[in-house]
């Protein structure tokens, strides 16, 4: 209920900055955050890292979360997965609180490093988030998703693979794999590309946008790359430090189905320079 | 398993014998010199035995008492091994309750490193004050003595677990209870072995300073009443036996290890100092 009165809201404010109906994302929210705020209690002294977060991401959108280094993506991205709590305001995933979220599954989250367990192979690590999260099922079913999700990522033969056995982006990809295999409405990933180098990046983006595309997930992606952030997002929100808070949501109009000639379009370049121009203006103001 | 990533089990056995031979070579060689020149001391300045034996003075008293260092050797490796896995534990569970009860940890976590600080080996005599001259008393004079390394590298372990691993399962709703079992114990298990390791060494310190205090049977027993009848030789002949139980120990925990934690990076002391 409070979710609905506040797309209305803030559907209206990002609309009313750029072209009137570029994102038309008829979807309901899927993610909504109204003045979400964190404080970190760091030695005693109570400081502010979020502060007055609204946000809205439809259902099945894809949206980046672009800003300086320590101003808090991770912050918000861990609030909208349950694991922080906002000390004030209220965010909501699927109309439910973020804990709520966590036992209805809705959620999956990959981080920068793949964090696989050493002692399990590639699939028994994909499978391993999925039969923690749901005792009942059977092992040879969580296998078979696990299995699936893996060649869906793009590694095929690699099930039996030691983590030191792969090289950084199939590992990566195995993480994702594990998130899928959820099979989550939501997909939380924190700079999951960050560690790779630029050409296992650009597969790995394409990778994920095919998966998006499949599976229509509504996913949230934390990037340092403002690259990543244009070819893959329908909107890229731009956070500011001292509080971290969102200073500017720039709707990203390049057609999909997108592939690598998006990168030539006009309006990719568009969208990277505006939004180059933001993160410089954030940079600029986290002096004072 | 047969996947696994060990570049140990992956060398065909000759190539890791021949490796092994080769690894041990020098320190076989210094020890044969350094046998020779003790040898040549004893002969040159006629030092009695019962002061320092030639080492043919000792394998004769070996072969001489073969049969009452056996039984000794048997007596001292049953307190060894009961101590052992009474150590092991204790020291895992003070770990994993120190990790999962947080604030019970914080109130025992000072005392337990204040105990660490008694002379352990004073304690003896009271343990065979309490507990008479059996079994009891080493065991748990052994436990006192190695559950620490167990519980300090098991805490370690415990509590090295990447925070991205614990977020990813509360993520699924996952208790700390399951995060205990199924990520940070297992992910310690290199880290106990480690402790495993140490705690295997001060078992057999434990079992010979046990048998000291108070023994009617064991390799510390032979050490004192050989030590009473000057017999020297004899003395040394169990130290032999006590070295050779402790490093067969060493190696079955050694063994243990590389079959429980395939995954647990390897250490190679020379290339580690190099
Ligand atoms: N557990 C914590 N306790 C105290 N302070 C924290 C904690 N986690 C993060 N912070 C602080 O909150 C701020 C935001 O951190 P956060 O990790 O969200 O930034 P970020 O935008 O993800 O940065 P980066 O791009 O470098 O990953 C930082 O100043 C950080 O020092
Ligand atoms: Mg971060």
């Amino acid at each position: 209920m409070n979710a609905r009165v506040m797309n209305v809201k803030v559907a209206g404010t990002a609309g009313s900055d750029s072209r009137p109906a570029a994102p038309v994302d008829p979807a309901p929210p899927h993610i909504a955050a109204r003045g979400v705020a964190v404080d970190f209690r760091i030695e005693e002294r109570r400081q502010r890292v979020l502060n007055d977060i609204n946000l809205i991401v439809p259902k099945g959108s894809f949206v980046s979360l672009i800003g300086p280094s320590g101003c808090g993506k991770s912050t918000l991205l861990k609030v909208m997965a349950g694991l922080i709590a906002p000390s004030e305001g209220d965010m909501r995933v699927a109309g439910l609180s973020p804990q709520e979220a966590v036992k209805a599954r809705l959620i999956g989250l990959v981080f920068q490093e793949a964090t696989l367990l050493p002692w399990k192979n590639a699939l028994e690590n994909a499978a391993f988030l999925l039969m923690t999260a749901d005792e009942t099922i059977k092992r040879r079913e969580a296998f078979e998703r696990a299995a699936a999700m893996l060649r869906l990522v793009g590694l095929d033969d690699a099930d039996k693979k030691m983590p030191s056995q792969l090289s950084g982006g199939m590992r990566q990809r195995v993480a994702i794999a594990r998130a899928l295999a959820l099979n989550p409405e939501v997909l939380l990933m924190d700079e999951p590309f960050g560690a790779l180098d630029a050409i296992t990046r650009e597969e790995m983006s394409e990778c994920l946008l095919d998966i998006w595309e499949r599976t229509g997930k509504t996913v949230v992606l934390v990037t340092h790359s403002i690259d990543e952030a244009v070819f893959l997002s329908r909107e890229v929100h731009v956070m500011g430090t001292g509080p971290a808070r969102i200073i500017e949501t720039l709707p990203i109009s390049l057609p999909h189905p997108r592939t690598e000639d998006s990168y030539a379009d006009p309006a990719f370049a568009a969208a990277e320079n505006r939004l180059r121009g933001l993160l410089i203006e954030s940079h600029r103001r986290r002096r004072p | 398993m047969t996947d696994a990533p060990m570049s140990w089990a992956e060398q065909p056995s000759t190539a890791r014998f021949r490796k092994g031979v080769s690894d041990a070579a020098p320190a076989l060689g210094l020890s044969a010199a350094v046998i020779v020149f003790w040898e040549l001391v004893i002969r040159l300045f006629g030092v009695p035995s019962f002061v320092l034996p030639a080492p043919t003075a000792v394998v004769a008293s070996l072969a001489a008492n073969w049969r009452a260092l056996a039984v000794a050797a048997e007596a001292t490796a049953i307190e060894v091994l009961f101590g052992f896995v009474l150590s092991g534990i204790v020291g895992i569970a003070v770990a994993i309750v120190i990790v999962r009860f947080e604030r019970f940890g914080r109130a025992v976590y000072p005392l337990i490193v204040l105990f660490q600080n008694v002379p352990k080996v004073a304690l003896a005599p009271i343990f065979i004050l309490w507990f008479g001259y059996d079994l009891a008393p080493k065991i748990l004079l052994i436990v006192v003595i190695a559950f620490f390394p167990v519980a300090i590298d098991m805490l370690a372990g415990l509590q090295s677990v990447d925070p991205s691993f614990v977020s990813l399962m509360r993520s699924v709703g996952a208790s700390r209870g399951k995060i205990m079992l199924r990520v940070r114990i297992p992910h310690s298990l290199p880290h106990l072995m480690a402790g495993l390791k140490v705690a295997i060494t001060f078992s057999v310190i434990g079992a010979i300073v046990g048998e000291f205090a108070g023994a009617n049977q064991g390799l510390g027993y032979v050490i004192q009443f050989a030590s009473t009848q000057l017999d020297t030789p004899l003395i040394f002949a169990a130290l032999i036996v006590v070295s050779v139980l402790g490093l067969a120990f060493y190696y079955v925990v050694e063994f243990a290890e590389r079959w429980l934690v395939p995954w647990a990076p390897k250490f190679d002391p020379v290339q580690a100092a190099g």
